[in-house]
């Protein structure tokens, strides 16, 4: 699909300046350095392509609001399988804290998301049969252009999930 | 009706996805014992159900949907590596006497799954 992947560079790129405001909701300090840098400080011009990174916001769509705390690892595909590179516990409203992977460190290849669901419902005490439906959620996803910013949001909840790449 | 079932669709085209491999394992352990290769039909369901009633135990199961290879049998060119994949579905049976239904939506950037009926 190299017609539509061109597309969304040239989306990515012409809304560059506005996705550095808006892709770190919830962190109004960040937003309001980046301001008061005037975003100048990294310039992005027209068709410049912004650094590449990795995001993530799971939404709890049972409470409405991811008030708990999510835990997630981060696996890489290594010779056929899956092993953990990182470990995370989301931040304010379900997010990542900034860029999991970013520039140099963020590579391309087969990555997998392994959220701990039944744990994150288990704490609020929500009521749930055991085992419970859904417990470790994974999240497989392949980066092909690491220079690109990928943002994982998931829709979650005890009986299902969506995930997709976001923005 | 208990057991397990599935059900493939195409959200980019609103229609059943037809011909997509599902691989469905059980956890055994700390591994998952593949049990069987199904392909989705032309209603993008299973021919057979998944697991039967009386097969069904109380435990961990997976369903792999390969996304990637029925988006390119549908003649779409997809990124290297795709975002979309393979996408594995891990849930539980908690109780033999109810049906778990587990439709997989997807398309090349996005998938869903949830508990249906």
């Amino acid at each position: 699909m190299p017609i539509l992947q061109t597309d969304r560079r040239a989306f990515l790129a012409g809304s560059a300046a506005l996705s550095a405001l808006v892709a770190l909701p919830g962190r109004a300090a960040d937003s309001s350095t980046l301001m008061a840098q005037g975003v100048a400080a990294q310039p992005m011009a027209a068709g410049a392509t912004p650094p590449g990174r990795l995001t993530f916001h799971g939404i709890d769509i049972y409470h409405g609001s991811t008030i708990g705390t999510l835990k997630v690892d981060i696996a890489m595909q290594d010779a056929g399988s899956y092993r953990v590179v990182k470990t995370f516990n989301t931040a304010g409203n379900g997010r990542s804290d900034g860029a999991l992977f970013e520039g140099d460190t963020f590579k391309p290849g087969r990555y997998e998301l392994t959220m701990y669901v039944g744990d994150y419902y288990a704490a609020l005490g929500t009521k749930l049969p055991s085992p419970t439906f859904i417990s470790r959620v994974p999240l497989r996803f392949g980066i092909a252009d690491a220079r690109e910013r990928y943002h994982i949001a998931v829709l979650f909840g005890p009986w299902s999930y969506a995930y997709y790449r976001g923005s | 009706m208990a057991g397990i079932t599935t059900h493939v669709l195409n959200t980019v085209t609103g229609k059943p996805g037809v011909g997509m491999r599902i691989d469905f394992s059980i956890q055994e352990g700390d591994g998952w014992r593949l049990v069987k290769s199904v392909r989705s039909n032309a209603d993008g369901r299973t021919d057979d159900m998944i697991l039967k009633p009386e097969d069904t135990k109380i435990g961990l199961y997976e369903l792999l949907f390969h996304v990637d290879d029925y988006f390119r049998s549908q003649g779409m060119a997809l990124a290297d590596p795709p975002f979309i994949e393979k996408v594995p579905v891990r849930f539980a049976v908690f109780d033999t006497k109810q049906h778990y239904h587990v439709p997989m939506l997807a398309t090349a950037w996005s998938c869903a799954t949830y508990r249906g009926s």
